[in-house]
C-alpha cells in the first residue's frame, strides 16, 4: 500500500480490501446497555465501553512521592478520585485504565475488588522498576497490559516477550501496545507476536491514521483500536471560547483567547463562536469526543477523568451519541482553523509532539 | 445402515450377557461412542465397584464436547503411566503377586479379567502348533533373561532372536535382543562413555559425552508420561504421549562450546563483565542457528545424529528428573554447572536460559507425526524451561512459550538432543 495513499483512495479501496479478505469487521460489533455502548476489543473476546476511564489524575491534587512513583495523590484528591471512578462505573464504564507511577495501583484494586467480574483494568509498563507480579498479587488478573515505547529496540522486544509470557501464564487477558510513533505502530502489526490491541492518539485534529498505512493494517488484523488523546490531552477544552470557567487542560491552563491571540484571530475566533452558538447544549469538547465516538473502527475511546463536571460532559456526549450533525461538523472544522492557524501553541509543550506526528 | 448397526449392537448385547444395557446407561455419555470399551469395562471388577470412566480418564469435558475428536480426553494413561494410576486404589499392588508396575501385562485396560480364567486366548483355546510356539518362545525369553543376568550379552541376543522367530513381532523379545545386542557391543559411534553403566531395559550407557566436544549428554530411557498441566491454557489439555529413548545434553550448550563449533560467541553476556562466561549458555541464538549448530555439529561428529529435542522429549526429562526451579528474577545467566543435578542427571532444566524445541507451535494433543515437528516454515516455534529473569512460576516444565524461529533473544539458549544409535 503506497505511503501516498489518499484518504479518498483509503476508504475506497482499502474498505473493499478488508472486506474481501474477510479478516475481520471493520466495524466492532457494537450494543446498548442502559446508558453505555459497548464495542468488541479486536479479537480479545472483551466487550468494553465506549466511554474508558483514563489514568490521568488532577495535577492540583498531586504530591512528589520516592521512586518509582513519580506522585501520590493528597487524602481529599484521592477520596475524589474513587469518588469519580465509582461514578463513571455506575455508568457503565467498565474499563479502568490506572497508573502506578501516581501511586493508583492500591487504590484502583481496593475499588475493583467487589466489580471484579463486570470491570476491566487496564494497566501500563510505564517503569521498568515497577513489579508487575505486584500487580498480579494486586488485581488477581490484569484484563489489559500495554507495553508504552516510543522507538523500536531490541527492549521493546524484550519487554513484549515478558508480557506475552505472562499472558501465557494466564496473568493477563490481552497484550497491548501504546505509542505515539506511528512507524512504530504499524511496523509493532508485523513484529510483535500476540499482539491484542494498540493504544494510538485519536482525535478530530490529530486524525491523520485515517488515510495512513498503520490503521488498514490493524483492521485487516483484527487489533483492538483504542484512541488515547481525544482532547488532545485537554488542549481542545482551550479552542473552546466559551469553555466553562475553572475548566483547564491536564498540565496548565493555555491563555488561548487571551490578549495575546485573539487579536491575530479574530475572524476565525468569530467562525468558530457562531459555529458553537448553533449547539448551545454541547461544547467542543462533547463533539470532539462524538467525533472520536463515531469512529466505527474504534473500540474505546480513552480520555483522562479529573473532574466530576468534565465526566457528566463525557458522558452527556455519549448518550445522545450519534452521528455529527452539520453544525458539528461546522464547529469541528471552525476549530481545526483555529488550531491550523495558532500554531502547535494551543497544544501544551508536553504534547505539542501530537502536531509533528499526527495532523491531518 | 442404521438397522445393520441396531443387529450388530444387538448380537453384542445378547453374545456378551448386556442385553439389559446397563453398563451403557452407566457409562453415560461415554457409552454413545466407546461401545467396545463399554462391554469390557461391563464385565471388569471396575464396574461391580462403581468406578466409572472418569474415575481413570477424568470429566473430559473438551472430549465429550469435541465429536471431531481433536480433543482428546483429559487422561489416557498406558503403560508405566496406567499402572502409576492403578497404584491410586491398589495401594499395595496386585492382591497375587504385589507387583505395582506392569499392570497391563496380564490385565486388560478395560475389561481386567482375571488373567488365571481360561478365555479365549488361553492355551487351551489355543490350536495345538500355536500353542507350541508359544511354549518356544517362552522357553527362549527364559533362557535369554538367565543368559542376560549372566552378563553373557551375545548369548542372550541369540536367544532372544530364537523367541522373536516362535513370536514374530513380539514387542518385548525385540527390545529384549537390542539391549542385548547394545550391551555386547556398548560403544556408541560420536560417543565416549563416562561411567559403565547402563539402563537395564534399552542396554544403552546411562552418561556419555560428545567426542571431540566433551558435551555430556545423559540418556533419557523413553516412555511414556502425562504431558501437560491444567495450570496453563496452552498446556491444556493434559494427555498421555509415549517417547522413544533419546540423549539429552546434561547441560545447556555453553558459550564455549557453541564457539568451538561455529567459530564466533554470539551471547548478549560475556567479555570483562563475565568472568564465567565459558561456562555460561549461549544465549541470543535462534531457532534457525540453534539448527545451524546442530547440523555443524553433524558434519563434524561420526554418526550424526544431533538436533533440539521435541518439546515432548524435553517435557519427559523435565519430568522424570523432577527438575525444580534453583533461581528466578535474576539480571543474567549463570554458569551451567553451578547449580545441582536433577534425578535424571540434567542441570537447569528450569531456569537460567530458555531451551528451543524442534516443535512448532501448536495445540495440544502433542503428535508428532501432525507436521509440528517439520523443519521447514516460519510458524512459531517451542521454548522450553524459563530463563534467568523470569518469575517463578514460569519455570515449570509443562509452561510452553513459543517465539518466532528468527529471533534472538538474550535470555533463549539450547540444549542438545541425540537419537540412540541403532543396535549393531
Amino acid at each position: 500500500m503506497s505511503e501516498l495513499m489518499t484518504r479518498r483512495f483509503f476508504l475506497a479501496a482499502g474498505s473493499s480490501a478488508i472486506s474481501l479478505s474477510g479478516a475481520s469487521d471493520p466495524n466492532p460489533s457494537e450494543y446498548q446497555r442502559g446508558g453505555m455502548i459497548y464495542r468488541r476489543l479486536g479479537q480479545t473476546g472483551m466487550d468494553v465501553s465506549l466511554l474508558a476511564f483514563g489514568s490521568h489524575t488532577d495535577p492540583a491534587d498531586r504530591i512528589r512521592a520516592a521512586p518509582p512513583r513519580k506522585n501520590v495523590l493528597s487524602a481529599d484528591g484521592q477520596a475524589r478520585r474513587d469518588r469519580m471512578i465509582t461514578r463513571a462505573f455506575d455508568m457503565g464504564v467498565n474499563l479502568l485504565d490506572v497508573y502506578e507511577e501516581e501511586g493508583q495501583w492500591e487504590p484502583a484494586a481496593r475499588i475493583v475488588k467487589d466489580r471484579r467480574n463486570r470491570v476491566l483494568v487496564s494497566l501500563a509498563t510505564e517503569n521498568p522498576y515497577l513489579d508487575p507480579e505486584q500487580a498480579f498479587r494486586l488485581f488477581g488478573h490484569v484484563d489489559l497490559y500495554r507495553l508504552q515505547a516510543q522507538q523500536s529496540n531490541p527492549a521493546v522486544l524484550e519487554s513484549w516477550d515478558r508480557l506475552r509470557k505472562a499472558k501465557e501464564a494466564g496473568k493477563i487477558r490481552a497484550i497491548g501496545l501504546a505509542s505515539h510513533d506511528e512507524r512504530l505502530l504499524t511496523t509493532a502489526l508485523d513484529e510483535l507476536e500476540g499482539l491484542d490491541y494498540i493504544f494510538f492518539p485519536y482525535n478530530f485534529i490529530h486524525a491523520r491514521g485515517d488515510y495512513s498505512r498503520f490503521l488498514p493494517l490493524a483492521i485487516t488484523k483484527g487489533i483492538g483500536l483504542i484512541a488515547m488523546k481525544p482532547l488532545a490531552s485537554g488542549s481542545i477544552m482551550q479552542l473552546d471560547p466559551r469553555a466553562r470557567p475553572g475548566a483547564k487542560p491536564e498540565f496548565e491552563r493555555l491563555q488561548l483567547f487571551g490578549s495575546r491571540v485573539r487579536p491575530v484571530l479574530p475572524a476565525a475566533v468569530a467562525e468558530l463562536t457562531k459555529s458553537l452558538d448553533r449547539m448551545p447544549d454541547e461544547t467542543l469538547c462533547m463533539a470532539a469526543l462524538r467525533f472520536a465516538f463515531g469512529q466505527r473502527f474504534l473500540s474505546t475511546v480513552i480520555t483522562g477523568i479529573f473532574q466530576e463536571d468534565l465526566l457528566e460532559d463525557d458522558y452527556r456526549a455519549l448518550t445522545t451519541y450519534r452521528q455529527t450533525r452539520p453544525e458539528e461538523r461546522a464547529a469541528l472544522d471552525a476549530a481545526r482553523t483555529v488550531a491550523r492557524l495558532c500554531g502547535p501553541e494551543w497544544l501544551s509543550p508536553h504534547y505539542r509532539w501530537l502536531e509533528e506526528q499526527w495532523r491531518s | 445402515m442404521a438397522l445393520l448397526m441396531a443387529a450388530f449392537l444387538a448380537i453384542v448385547f445378547s453374545l456378551t450377557g448386556f442385553a439389559q444395557q446397563e453398563p451403557f446407561q452407566e457409562a453415560g455419555v461415554c457409552a454413545r461412542c466407546h461401545v467396545i470399551s463399554v462391554i469390557e469395562w461391563g464385565m471388569s471388577g471396575h464396574r461391580r465397584a462403581s468406578t466409572g470412566c472418569t474415575a481413570c480418564h477424568g470429566s473430559s469435558a473438551g472430549h465429550i464436547r469435541d465429536e471431531r475428536n481433536n480433543v482428546k480426553p483429559d487422561r489416557a494413561p498406558k503403560g508405566a503411566a496406567a499402572s502409576e494410576l492403578c497404584a491410586d486404589c491398589h495401594q499395595t499392588g496386585c492382591p497375587k503377586t504385589a507387583e505395582k508396575a506392569g499392570c497391563q501385562t496380564c490385565h486388560h485396560y478395560h475389561a481386567l479379567v482375571d488373567p488365571e480364567r481360561p478365555a479365549t486366548t488361553s492355551a487351551a483355546a489355543r490350536p495345538t502348533g500355536s500353542e507350541a510356539r508359544w511354549q518356544a518362545f517362552a522357553k527362549f525369553m527364559e533362557e535369554g533373561e538367565k543368559l542376560a543376568q549372566m552378563g553373557q550379552w551375545a548369548q542372550a541376543r541369540t536367544a532372544f532372536q530364537n523367541a522373536l522367530r516362535e513370536e514374530p513381532g513380539d514387542r518385548r523379545a525385540a527390545l529384549r535382543m537390542e539391549a542385548c545386542a547394545r550391551r555386547s557391543k556398548p560403544d556408541l559411534p560420536g560417543f565416549e562413555i563416562v561411567e559403565k553403566e547402563f539402563d537395564p531395559g534399552t542396554g544403552l550407557a546411562r552418561r556419555v559425552r560428545l567426542a571431540g566436544f566433551h558435551i555430556p549428554m545423559v540418556l533419557a530411557a523413553g516412555g511414556e508420561f502425562e504431558m501437560g498441566s491444567d495450570r496453563y491454557e496452552a498446556a491444556r489439555p493434559v494427555h498421555t504421549v509415549s517417547v522413544r529413548p533419546f540423549y539429552l545434553g546434561e547441560y545447556e550448550i555453553t558459550q564455549a562450546e557453541w564457539l568451538a563449533v561455529m567459530g564466533a560467541n554470539p551471547s548478549a553476556h560475556q567479555g570483562d563483565a563475565y568472568p564465567d562466561a565459558a561456562r555460561m549458555p549461549v544465549e541470543e541464538v535462534s531457532w534457525e542457528d540453534a539448527q545451524a549448530f546442530v547440523r555443524a555439529l553433524n558434519e563434524k561428529v561420526p554418526g550424526g545424529g544431533f538436533r533440539l529435542p521435541t518439546e515432548a522429549e524435553w517435557e519427559f526429562a523435565a519430568r522424570k528428573g523432577g527438575a525444580e526451579p534453583v533461581t528466578s528474577a535474576a539480571q543474567s545467566p549463570h554458569a551451567v554447572d553451578r547449580n545441582r543435578a536433577d534425578g535424571l542427571g540434567l542441570h537447569d532444566m528450569l531456569g537460567n536460559v530458555w531451551e528451543w524445541c524442534s516443535s512448532v507451535s501448536r495445540r495440544y494433543p502433542f503428535d508428532p507425526a501432525d507436521g509440528r515437528e517439520s523443519a521447514d516454515g516460519s510458524s512459531l516455534r517451542i521454548l522450553r524451561g524459563g530463563g534467568y529473569a523470569d518469575p517463578v512460576d514460569l519455570l515449570d516444565p509443562a509452561f510452553r512459550h513459543a517465539e518466532r524461529p528468527t529471533r534472538r533473544l538474550p535470555y533463549n539458549g539450547l540444549r542438545l538432543a541425540r537419537d540412540v544409535p541403532a543396535a549393531r
